[in-house]
């Protein structure tokens, strides 16, 4: 039985050799998170950790992951940890550290001679191909670590002994901006530690196929690991910056509203920043209630025209027309308006739309402008959803004698209707926060003292077009537009906010509308994948 | 060439038979809809037709009567649900798609229209010159954008270059290592989590991301690094590269999850590890996905717009050497528009009209490259199904 468990294909156990590579990986990990401490600037970099400056305590790092680097590759080189390398530890890898080397020889040859080409090229050429050759032409153990760790070991010590610090800046002929070593040590120490990590889980699972793979996976997920601590990040900076200014004056029971008929008053929420004016004379809390309505009206306008165009196209594409010229130019204009830039939509607007229709910025043409926008992602994903019912529903359908426009209307929309309505929510979603075409067709002043009074405006007469809307004709206000001009406009009204508290609050409830719409989509989507597979 | 003389002499005559057979079918097709259609229905689609189409003409003739064919639209399109519904429904179908073509036509029409002053005056120069020649001494890239009557697109297109290169370099290679744990790696709860999460990022408002660029990426660069403004094409670059990332991740991942599982269960079952099976067969079969994943990517780094806006510092030049990305320039082909369109006129406003033909052909073309290449992708792997 043991005999089984223990046989495995790539490596025998080797306990030492495990403890060094975790212990790299471990030592790896740590300077990776503490160097994005200091690039982020959670930590100061004069700070002081045990007697020793961070800088050089990334340094040291680096030189101990090297070290360590050192030790697997020489004691797999002679059997002192057992390991199944490869021949060659492959071109690919020989390739990149060629690269790193030039990039250190080229670097070293300029700080050291001269910054001529003639100089530090050849020396760059020569460090190039020695990096290539040291890690291809020996074992892959040998071949994949000791050229990192030589890299690592080098790049420590300087740091360590402080012939790189926080004070020390690197300003070439060719950059306005200079480089501090208090910024530059931090991303090198990055780069160097992800090496570092990939060489080692190489290591621990004993190279061959087996530790290629735990490399390239330690890799990835470090990338992804990044990714996603830069989305919470983001996330994380509007709504600890936006929370404050949006929470102003906020209480659950505070408020009071006075029941019509009754006259009795009752505590009530009170939310100023979403339920005031922006401008205003008498406006104590200045509040995006404005900008709020006039995100809604975008919405509905556009929803109301696009979805229906959307839907019907998506209906002839999947049911009446046949496959051919046709329908394959309907999908090339439709992935061409799904990609072309908002600014253009933009532009379009500007030159088709407003001088035929208010002659100035309007919320109509606004609408217009975010349906034409729309319309794409709702013809693919509800055509999508059409083409995903099955044949075999039109089929029992007809056999039963329906006509064809029945079917569609009683068996084919109702199945679809679900991805549809995700498709239309993530949708609103991308449009809600557009903000580029605004700028050109919509915009009008950026702190408003009044909503826009749409329902109430409509006047008829008995000159044509004999139904007006003024408040539909004229510019408003809408949330990723405010933010624009608060950005811009410099001087906010009011003195309770600064410019850019207010920014981070309109930001906040920006996010909050754009990402509630998302996560409602998304949300949807998986709902109904799973009721379809669990069917 | 002596063979293929007879060739093209044949041409004319090839032609001629197939407009013959063309309109043979769409008579053929005439005499179908005629027989099959009931005569009030054909009288519907005919008025339907009509009205849209004068609708549309007295629209862009900018008619106070406009409403008068939207009446009639209306109103034959509700008799006409009202007897010949199965009819009336195709026809609003066939209607609504119309729409859809004719807006990207109208779209291409209406850029091109606008530009034409700033073409007429400028020649192939709006694209090429990089030196104003009405000054007594013409610096490089210096009074380009409205001297003395002289518009040159070019040092917006080095900026648009600059900073799409910049967020390609960051997008594609992060984006694409996203894609292969998404769809390789992660175990099915981690994926569950990491998917709709990359999603939400797609859904953060550009004008959003503009904001965090401007008061913290800016500022960052511009104290600690010693930018000579605040705002540059690096710090715009690495905002947009961001904003890319998760339309890159998306798109590629759709291509990894298209390979079929049974080219990859086969490379698993003769000994390979997964790594191995997602290098060397996964990625290699769903590559043209990939990379019309990228193309999009590159697409939306294009057109961003507002991002840019706020973060740039508009000021038109060509840094030296070009490849300074920290340089005082920054003023890209979107942002020019977006920063000047609300109050530009004449030759001003038809050059960002110009401006925007640019992009959108940039755009487009990359839009058609990676639809190309998906195309060929489910071509390829479709085969084996």
């Amino acid at each position: 039985m043991s005999s089984v468990t223990e046989n495995r294909l790539a490596a025998a156990d080797s306990t030492t050799g495990d403890l060094v590579s975790l212990g790299v990986i471990g030592v790896a990990t740590l300077t990776f998170l503490a160097s994005w401490l200091l690039l982020l600037q959670w930590v100061d970099e004069t700070a002081t950790v045990a007697g020793l400056s961070v800088l050089k305590l990334l340094g040291v790092g680096l030189a101990v992951i090297g070290g360590g680097l050192v030790v697997i590759g020489v004691g797999s080189r002679f059997d002192y940890i057992d390991t199944t390398p490869s021949s060659s530890a492959g071109a690919p890898v020989g390739v990149v550290f060629g690269v790193l080397w030039a990039i250190l020889g080229g670097l070293a040859a300029t700080l050291l001679l001269e910054n001529a080409v003639v100089l530090w090229l050849p020396v760059a050429v020569v460090f190039g191909v020695v990096g290539f050759l040291a890690s291809v032409l020996p074992g892959e153990d040998v071949g994949s670590t000791l050229p990192v760790a030589a890299i690592l070991i080098l790049l420590g010590v300087v740091v360590a002994i402080g012939g790189v610090n926080a004070g020390w800046t690197w300003s070439p002929d060719w950059s306005s901006a200079s480089f501090p070593g208090s910024e530059l040590v931090p991303i090198l120490v990055v780069f160097g530690t992800l090496l570092g990590a990939w060489s080692a889980g190489k290591a621990k699972e004993g190279f061959g196929a087996e530790g290629r793979q735990a490399g390239a996976y330690y890799l990835i997920g470090s990338v992804v690991f990044a990714m996603l601590g830069v989305l919470g990040l983001l996330i994380g900076f509007i709504v600890t910056n936006g929370l404050q200014t949006t929470l102003t004056g906020a209480s659950l029971l505070g408020g009071r509203q006075t029941i019509p008929f009754v006259g009795l008053q009752v505590a009530w929420p009170e939310f100023p920043f979403l339920l005031n004016q922006t401008g205003g004379l008498y406006v104590e809390i200045p509040g995006v209630l404005p900008a709020l309505v006039g995100t809604l009206w975008l919405v509905v306008g556009a929803v109301s025209f696009a979805v229906p165009l959307g839907i019907g196209a998506a209906v002839f594409l999947t049911e009446y027309a046949e496959r051919g010229r046709f329908t394959q130019v309907v999908e090339v204009a439709t992935n061409g308006l799904w990609s072309t830039p908002s600014i253009v939509f933009g532009l379009f607007g500007l030159a088709f739309l407003v001088p035929r229709i208010s002659g100035g910025n309007s919320i109509v043409v606004g609408q217009l402008v975010l349906g034409f926008m729309l319309l794409p992602l709702v013809l693919i994903t509800s055509r999508e959803a059409i083409l995903a019912v099955p044949d075999a529903r039109r089929d029992a359908s007809a056999a039963l004698g329906v006509t064809k426009w029945q079917t569609i209307r009683s068996v084919v929309l109702p199945a679809a209707m679900p991805g549809t309505i995700t498709g239309v929510i993530l949708g609103v979603g991308r449009i809600a926060g557009e903000t580029a075409p605004l700028l050109l067709v919509f915009g009008g002043s950026p702190y408003p003292s009044t909503t826009p009074n749409v329902l109430g405006g409509f006047r008829f007469s008995a000159q044509p077009p004999f139904v007006t809307n003024e408040a539909l004709l004229s510019p408003a206000s809408a949330l990723p537009y405010q933010l624009y001009s608060t950005i811009t406009a410099g001087v906010f009204p009011k003195e309770i906010f600064t410019n850019t508290e207010f920014g981070w609050g309109t930001a906040l409830v920006l996010l909050l509308v754009v990402v509630g719409l998302y996560a409602i989509g998304v949300g949807s989507r998986l709902y109904f994948r799973r009721k379809l597979h669990n069917e | 060439m002596t063979q293929r003389l007879p060739q093209t002499r044949e041409v004319p005559r090839r032609l001629r038979a197939a407009v013959r057979r063309r309109v043979e079918r769409t008579k053929q097709r005439a005499r179908d809809y005629r027989s099959r259609t009931e005569d009030g229905a054909i009288a519907m689609d005919g008025l339907v037709f009509a009205s849209v189409i004068v609708t549309f003409l007295s629209f862009l003739a900018g008619s106070r009567w406009t409403v008068i064919p939207v009446v009639v639209f209306l109103a034959s399109m509700g008799v006409g649900w009202y007897r010949y519904q199965a009819e009336a429904a195709k026809i609003t179908t066939l209607l609504t798609t119309v729409i859809t073509v004719s807006i990207l036509t109208l779209i291409v029409a209406f850029l091109v229209i606008e530009s034409v002053p700033a073409v007429r005056l400028m020649g192939l120069d709006l694209l090429t010159q990089i030196r104003n020649p009405t000054m007594d001494d013409p610096a490089l890239g210096q009074g380009l954008w409205g001297r003395n009557d002289v518009w040159s697109l070019t040092p917006m297109m080095l900026g648009t270059a600059v900073t799409t290169l910049i967020a390609t370099l960051i997008a594609a290679p992060i984006g694409i290592a996203g894609a292969v744990f998404v769809s390789e790696i992660a175990p099915r709860r981690v994926r569950e989590v990491v998917k709709p999460g990359i999603e939400l990022m797609a859904g953060i408002p550009s004008i959003t991301y503009g904001f965090i660029g401007l008061t913290i990426v800016n500022q960052y660069f511009y104290l600690e690094f010693g930018t000579p403004t605040i705002g540059t094409y690096f710090a715009a670059g690495l905002m947009i590269g961001i904003m890319a990332l998760p339309t890159v991740v998306t798109v590629a991942e759709d291509a990894l999850n298209a390979v079929p599982e049974s080219i990859k269960s086969g490379a698993l079952a003769i000994g390979s590890t997964r790594w191995q099976t997602t290098k060397s067969v996964t990625i290699p079969a769903g590559l043209s996905g990939v990379s019309a994943g990228v193309l999009l990517g590159i697409g939306r780094a294009m057109g961003e717009t507002m991002a840019a806006t706020v973060m740039l510092t508009h000021t038109k030049g060509f840094p030296s050497p070009v490849f300074d990305v920290f340089s005082n320039y920054g003023e890209t082909l979107t942002t020019v528009i977006a920063f000047e369109g609300g109050n530009a006129s004449g030759v001003h406003m038809s050059a960002l009209f110009a401006a925007g033909v640019v992009l959108f052909v940039m755009v487009m073309l990359l839009s058609v490259a990676s639809q190309y290449v998906e195309w060929r992708m489910y071509q390829k792997l479709g085969g084996e199904q």
